[in-house]
């Protein structure tokens, strides 16, 4: 049976040894998010993860959503554990204090929502989608429609969803066929039918607060003609209690690989009444004022079920005994080893394990950048924060979930064919990890929206927050022998992403088809690179401090940093190889021979 | 040529004096007269004051404020003795018949024989203004129309009369051609000569059609400017540049003297809103605002338009019209057949214009070419109006003109299937009256790099640049990469002329390149994304290989001619530097503008301003005058305005060669390299003494006052310093000798520590971003 235990020791190095978190606490509106509170944090945080979420996740799987009369239930356990989280105040831990949010820092939140992906990535989703129609509603919406709606979905009383896909459009928006006709007092009549909504419709909450992209009467084709509209399922009355029931219906739920027990609804607007958010014909970018933030937490998916998968391997092959060691009995008392014993067990968990610590530092760093951008009162530092975030989102998306659904295949494998039964819990997060490759923007468009957008956006500008900063550290650590065999793979992967990324700039700006030929393995490769920088920052951090009290914390964390240069980074070379191919074989492949 | 050693402009107002200036720029003794104005105690005011005016006008009318000095000035009343040394007399007065007949009469008595006198009218007919004069001035007179500005407006139309002796002829055309650096345009004499006949028809149909077709000013603009190559100023825009108020003007002068029948007087209309305009002051930019303004209400400046149909002014917005992306792919036919209103409108005034012009020929030229090149030089136009018509197809034009029911010029039917201008056998050739093809024949001493291009291959070539024979055993090196700015294709291009000369038997190089523009600096569009990615060795390899490169060049065992024109800014700068002669245009635009984007020149040009001006024998002596002097001049991007200019900069030296016409350019820059290539010796390698740290010093010193005084921002003083290590020499001393490689270490240096700021950074992305220097 599958188990977890959040991950506290290294939340705590991550953010406190391995980051400066003064800079954090010392801008202006975080002066309240001291190291004190955020250890009691991130620890209540843990118990609800452990205690609460935990227990229904595999139960949740097996029961699923259930759909009757337009009504969807959620299953057994998921309104209490909702009930004891909104009490616990954590669905407004980073929300506006003006609406009744904590205002906490992202970099606490990151900590926070890795615990629950963990422990439950279903009810998980049921929050996240309010956190991200909060976030379109509060940065783009009216004081009248913020001050109605805002203070209920941070309290979590209400819940929100974001409505975008139709049957005949996912990636490609410009196509969509959801109109919005006017009314005479400034509101809209919406209708047209959405597709794959979570949480579009449950029993969790008194109202749910739909986010709805639609096309105004007369407003032009393509992308330039949508706009977000807010279409609640109540209409709120003067008193700000749900009033009459709106045009907006569930027509059915999907049955699904993975995440059951979130519930993604087919979702029909039928005259429903709606009212502008933001500019006309704006609604995408407005939207991706959400997706962006969204596109980080569904990398952050990916993290939270690796951990877990890793926890339930490590257990399982501490206790498995089974053949002997190649070299000789470890524990000639029993019959059997355990088969941590076994190079290639240790190797799969090394593998999983240099992935979640280096990719739970990177988030951390690049939550870092979502505060500093934020808060910081410097303009031209805001701006490299977001220069920052702009680059890394396309990568922590979808390396992050990439490697992740890679982990907990590998933690499932350890298992042997236990892991295969569904009592024993791996294959579900096999199964749960799977749609984080593929919503909030497939992987493959993650990899384009890299080397398209990022990559060239003012003249390769957004590159340099990341390129800068490598090559000070490699520099400044060039001649530190103690530092050589980190500072060393790093420098010469590093070397490899920059000339594939000048290669790819040229190539690209020629014929899109290089670009878009490379960019999976260009997005790999930019990746790997920087989960290696961020390991030889922290094997240099740790190394300071492996004769102290938790020596076994540091020395681990220098061996961890040690694997990932010796067995996971050397990828970068084949993933140059690959990108230096070119596009030439695969756009000359006949049509028809496919 | 010779024959006009001396020159007399009479009228100082804006069209004599910018034509005084220009032949003073010819380096040619101009006097300049003008009435005495009424009880004025100094009786040459108004001369005088023109050339005030001249020194202060921005652009500037003189290449070069020491021409002035070549301006006599004086008044119609008591020096027109002068005009009996004069071998040209220009008449720019008011366009008054009888004014300028009592003129002529005056001038008649004073002038000496043989001499040629010539009137800039742009609205009196020749035959009126010969009228009842000798035919002793008739022999000598004709129409010289200059455009405004006449310094930069490269067209002169000439027109001679039935009497007119075609030696004054000849002498007048070579004078504009070769000392002007005009292109001459013969014209006949009809109203609005040329290019003023097909110009004032073009604005009227294009205001005009404006109206009907319901467009804005900017929509209108941006389907006239650039879809049709014409400046992006489009119409209204022009209009704005031109002054409004000369419009009624214009067109009541072409009404009074045009033809019963011609087409204009059937398009001719009067706007109400136009009108309220000029009354109101609304007369373009230099009144209170045209059909755009700048509003600065509120501190910050909008730039606003005129709305067409109620005179109201709105913040101006782009222009959105289909027709003219469609045009950027399927050019100008899918302009003017695009379904919008833009596609309408440009049919409209294309149509109109074009099919007005094809008739107007044999009346107003003789040949199609003069026409052409009346609205190219004239107007500005990237194209004639018969290239325009082969663009479209003239099949298909004359076609739509029936179909439409409109009247088919005869050229158009003569030309048939064909096109007005084709490739025979690897020379241009044009349509004549005749119906048949005449091969287009440059004046002697004109030679054209798009002429070679016709007729032969390049030697070498890659995507960058290319390597051509133009003959007598001169290649010539020519850039196109945009803006012909420097990558590393040139770079390599310049390494194969290093080697292809000697092997292939060439006698020597010239680098010259006939677009706009010399070369507008290195690609740092590159460079920045280069830095951006830290790609530190990759850039410092960029520099140093540019900086061998252009060693070599400099040391090559044959000449090396650069052939400038236009801009030559940074790296373009950097390589006419290590020339070993140049053969520039006059107007050539030049200097070293590298701090503009945060860096330093590092391509060699430091060094070589310094060889430049610490040994200059005529400069100022000593280590440090002609140090300071490179500081002062790089650390704030001095710009030459013209070749004279870069002469005194000593960017250009002393006994380099600047040529007028720029037709002429690569002609005179070949005979240049052709002369120097006789008995032609390698320069030897300077030995180099600079002034080490307490140079260094004395220069941050000036920075650090400018820094006090505002005048510099603090990564101002970042780059200028840097500079100053450079140019002081680093840590050499006054008694050590350096290699010209030790400067050359000293500039990668400061190049490479300024990169790595996030500032230079920042200034060259801004750069490329808005076109427009950073001042951080």
């Amino acid at each position: 049976m599958a188990s977890y235990k959040a991950p506290l020791r290294d939340m705590r190095f991550v953010y406190n040894e391995l980051f400066d978190y003064s800079e954090i606490s010392s801008l202006p509106g975080y002066e309240d998010a001291t190291p004190d509170l955020v250890d009691a944090i991130i620890e209540e945080a843990a118990k609800v993860c452990e205690n609460e979420l935990f227990p229904i996740n595999r139960s949740g799987d097996e029961e699923g959503c259930t759909f009757e009369n337009g009504v969807v239930r959620t299953p057994k356990g998921f309104k209490e554990a909702y009930r004891a989280y909104v009490e616990g105040g954590w669905g407004g831990l980073t929300s506006d204090p003006k609406y009744g949010g904590q205002g906490m820092p992202s970099s606490i939140h990151v900590m926070v929502e890795e615990m629950m992906c963990s422990a439950n990535l279903s009810f998980g989703i049921y929050p996240g989608l309010t956190y991200g129609a909060y976030q379109s509603l509060h940065a783009h919406g009216t004081d009248e429609l913020k001050d109605l709606y805002l203070p209920k979905m941070v309290s979590g009383e209400w819940s929100g969803t974001m409505c975008l896909t139709e049957p005949h459009c996912g990636t490609d928006l410009g196509l969509l066929r959801s109109k919005a006709v006017p009314n005479d007092d400034g509101s809209w009549k919406i209708s047209g039918t959405k597709i794959f909504i979570s949480s579009g419709e449950h029993d969790l909450t008194d109202n749910i607060i739909h986010l709805v992209l639609a096309r105004a009467e007369g407003s032009p084709k393509g992308v330039k003609g949508i706009s977000l509209f807010v279409v609640p399922k109540f209409i709120p009355k003067d008193d700000g209690t749900p009033g009459p029931r709106n045009g907006v219906s569930c027509g059915s739920i999907e049955h699904k690989m993975g995440i059951k027990a979130s519930a993604t609804c087919v979702m029909n607007f039928e005259d429903a009444q709606g009212w502008l958010v933001g500019e006309m014909n704006k609604g995408m970018s407005h939207m991706f004022t959400m997706m962006n933030n969204e596109r980080l937490a569904v990398g952050v998916q990916g993290l939270g079920l690796a951990e877990s998968s890793y926890q339930a391997a490590v257990e399982y092959a501490r206790e498995r005994l089974q053949g002997r060691s190649l070299t000789g009995a470890k524990n000639p008392d029993a019959g059997a080893d355990p088969i941590l014993v076994h190079p290639d067990i240790r190797r799969t968990l090394l593998n999983i394990r240099a992935f979640t610590e280096g990719a739970r530092a990177t988030a951390m760093w690049v939550a870092r950048g979502l505060d500093l951008r934020k808060k910081h009162p410097d303009e031209g530092l805001r701006t490299e924060a977001d220069d920052f975030i702009q680059l890394m989102t396309p990568m922590v998306k979808a390396l992050f979930t990439d490697f992740g659904f890679d982990a907990t295949n590998a933690g499932m494998q350890v298992f042997g064919g236990s892991g295969y039964i569904r009592e024993t819990g791996v294959e579900q997060y096999v199964r749960d990890a799977r749609i984080a490759q593929i919503y909030e923007g497939t992987n493959g468009i993650q990899a384009l929206d890299m080397v398209g957008r990022k990559m060239p956006a003012h003249f390769g500008r957004y590159l340099r927050r990341f390129f800068h900063p490598v090559q000070a550290f490699i520099e400044e650590h060039a001649e530190d022998e103690s530092m050589a065999d980190f500072v060393m793979p790093l420098a010469k992967a590093f070397g490899r992403l920059q000339r594939a990324t000048g290669y790819l700039a040229e190539k690209g700006m020629k014929n899109p088809d290089e670009a878009g030929a490379a960019a999976s393995e260009y997005l790999r490769l930019f990746g790997l690179v920087a989960m290696a920088y961020i390991w030889a920052r922290a094997a240099k951090v740790a190394m300071a401090k492996t004769d102290g009290e938790e020596a076994g914390f540091y020395q681990a964390k220098l061996g961890t940093a040690r694997h990932y240069m010796e067995r996971i980074l050397p990828q970068s070379s084949g993933l140059f190889s690959s990108i230096m191919a070119g596009s030439k074989t695969m756009m000359s492949f006949a049509d028809d021979a496919f | 040529m010779d024959d006009i050693r001396k020159v007399a402009v009479i009228g100082a107002g804006v069209m004599g004096a910018g034509i005084a200036a220009h032949v003073a720029n010819a380096g040619v003794p101009v006097v300049l007269l003008d009435i005495v104005p009424e009880g004025a105690k100094n009786r040459n005011a108004i001369a005088e004051g023109a050339v005030a005016k001249l020194l202060k006008a921005d652009p500037a009318p003189f290449m070069h404020k020491g021409a002035a000095k070549l301006v006599t000035t004086g008044n119609t009343e008591d020096h027109l003795d002068l005009l009996g040394e004069c071998d040209w007399i220009v008449e720019a007065v008011i366009e008054n018949l009888e004014i300028k007949q009592d003129l002529y009469k005056r001038i008649e008595a004073k002038r000496k024989k043989g001499s040629i006198v010539s009137s800039n009218t742009s609205t009196i007919p020749l035959h009126d203004l010969t009228k009842g004069l000798p035919d002793s001035f008739a022999k000598d007179f004709l129409v010289t129309h200059f455009f405004n500005p006449p310094r930069y407006m490269r067209l002169l139309e000439l027109v001679a009369g039935a009497k007119t002796r075609p030696d004054a002829v000849e002498t007048m055309r070579r004078f504009g051609d070769v000392m002007l650096g005009k292109g001459v345009v013969d014209c006949k004499d009809t109203p609005g000569f040329i290019a003023n006949r097909i110009g004032t028809f073009w604005i009227q149909c294009s205001v005009s059609e404006a109206f009907t077709g319901g467009l804005t000013v900017e929509e209108a603009d941006a389907v006239i400017g650039k879809p049709m190559g014409i400046p992006k100023t489009g119409v209204f825009g022009l209009m704005d540049l031109v002054g409004i108020d000369l419009m009624p003007h214009v067109a009541s002068s072409m009404l009074r003297t045009l033809p019963e029948n011609d087409g204009y007087r059937a398009i001719y209309r009067e706007f109400d809103l136009i009108k309220k305009m000029i009354t109101d002051g609304y007369t373009g930019r230099k009144g209170k605002g045209g059909f755009y303004r700048i509003n600065r209400d509120g501190g910050k400046k909008v730039k606003e338009s005129i709305n067409l149909q109620t005179g109201d002014y709105a913040p101006s917005e782009k222009a959105r019209l289909e027709c003219v992306s469609a045009s950027r792919k399927g050019g100008l036919r899918a302009l003017v057949e695009h379904p919008d209103k833009g596609g309408q409108y440009a049919w409209s005034v294309l149509g109109q214009t074009l099919a007005y012009t094809a008739a107007l020929v044999p009346e107003i030229a003789d040949d199609i070419h003069a026409v052409d090149e009346g609205m190219k030089l004239g107007y500005a136009w990237k194209y004639g109006p018969f290239e325009l018509i082969d663009r479209l197809g003239p099949k298909w034009f004359a076609e739509k003109l029936a179909a439409e029911g409109k009247p088919v010029p005869e050229l158009l039917t003569k030309v048939g299937d064909g096109t007005f201008y084709r490739v025979h056998e690897g020379k241009p050739q044009v349509f004549g009256t005749d119906g048949a093809y005449h091969d287009i024949v440059r004046p002697e001493g004109v030679l054209l790099l798009s002429d070679i291009k016709l007729r032969s291959e390049p030697v070498a070539k890659n995507g960058s640049a290319s390597l051509w024979d133009i003959g007598d055993g001169v290649l010539c090196l020519e850039f196109h990469t945009k803006m012909n700015s420097i990558d590393a294709g040139i770079m390599t291009m310049i390494g194969t002329a290093l080697k292809t000369v000697p092997k292939g038997g060439y006698k020597a190089l010239v680098v010259h390149n006939e677009g706009s523009n010399f070369s507008v600096g290195a690609n740092v569009g590159l460079a920045l994304f280069v830095a951006n990615i830290a790609a530190w060795p990759e850039v410092e390899n960029m520099i140093g290989q540019g900086q061998q490169t252009y060693k070599a060049l400099k040391y090559a065992p044959f000449p090396v001619v650069g052939a400038p024109s236009g801009m030559a800014l940074g790296g373009g700068c950097e390589i006419l530097l290590h020339c070993d002669s140049i053969q520039a245009h006059a107007e050539t635009y030049t200097g070293l503008v590298e701090v503009g984007v945060g860096v330093i020149p590092g391509w060699g040009g430091c060094k070589e301003m310094l060889l430049r001006w610490t040994k200059n024998p005529k400069g100022p002596q000593g280590p440090m005058a002609g140090v300071g002097k490179v500081f002062e001049m790089v650390s704030t991007a001095y710009v030459a305005k013209s070749a004279a200019e870069a002469k005194a900069a000593l960017i250009i030296r002393p006994d380099d060669g600047i040529t007028m016409n720029r037709d002429r350019l690569l002609a005179d820059a070949k005979a240049r390299a052709l002369a120097l290539a006789e008995g032609y010796q390698p320069p030897e390698e300077p030995e180099i003494v600079l002034p080490g740290p307490t140079g260094e010093t004395a220069m941050g010193m000036a920075v650090d006052d400018f820094r006090r005084s505002g005048m510099a921002t603090p990564h101002d003083v970042t780059v200028s310093k840097a500079l100053a290590r450079v140019l002081a020499g680093g840590d050499t001393d006054i008694t050590d000798v350096m290699t010209e490689d030790d400067v050359l270490t000293l500039e990668r240096e400061a190049f490479m520590s300024l990169l790595r700021t996030q500032e230079t950074l920042a200034r060259i992305e801004h750069m490329l971003a808005t076109g427009k220097p950073l001042r951080n």
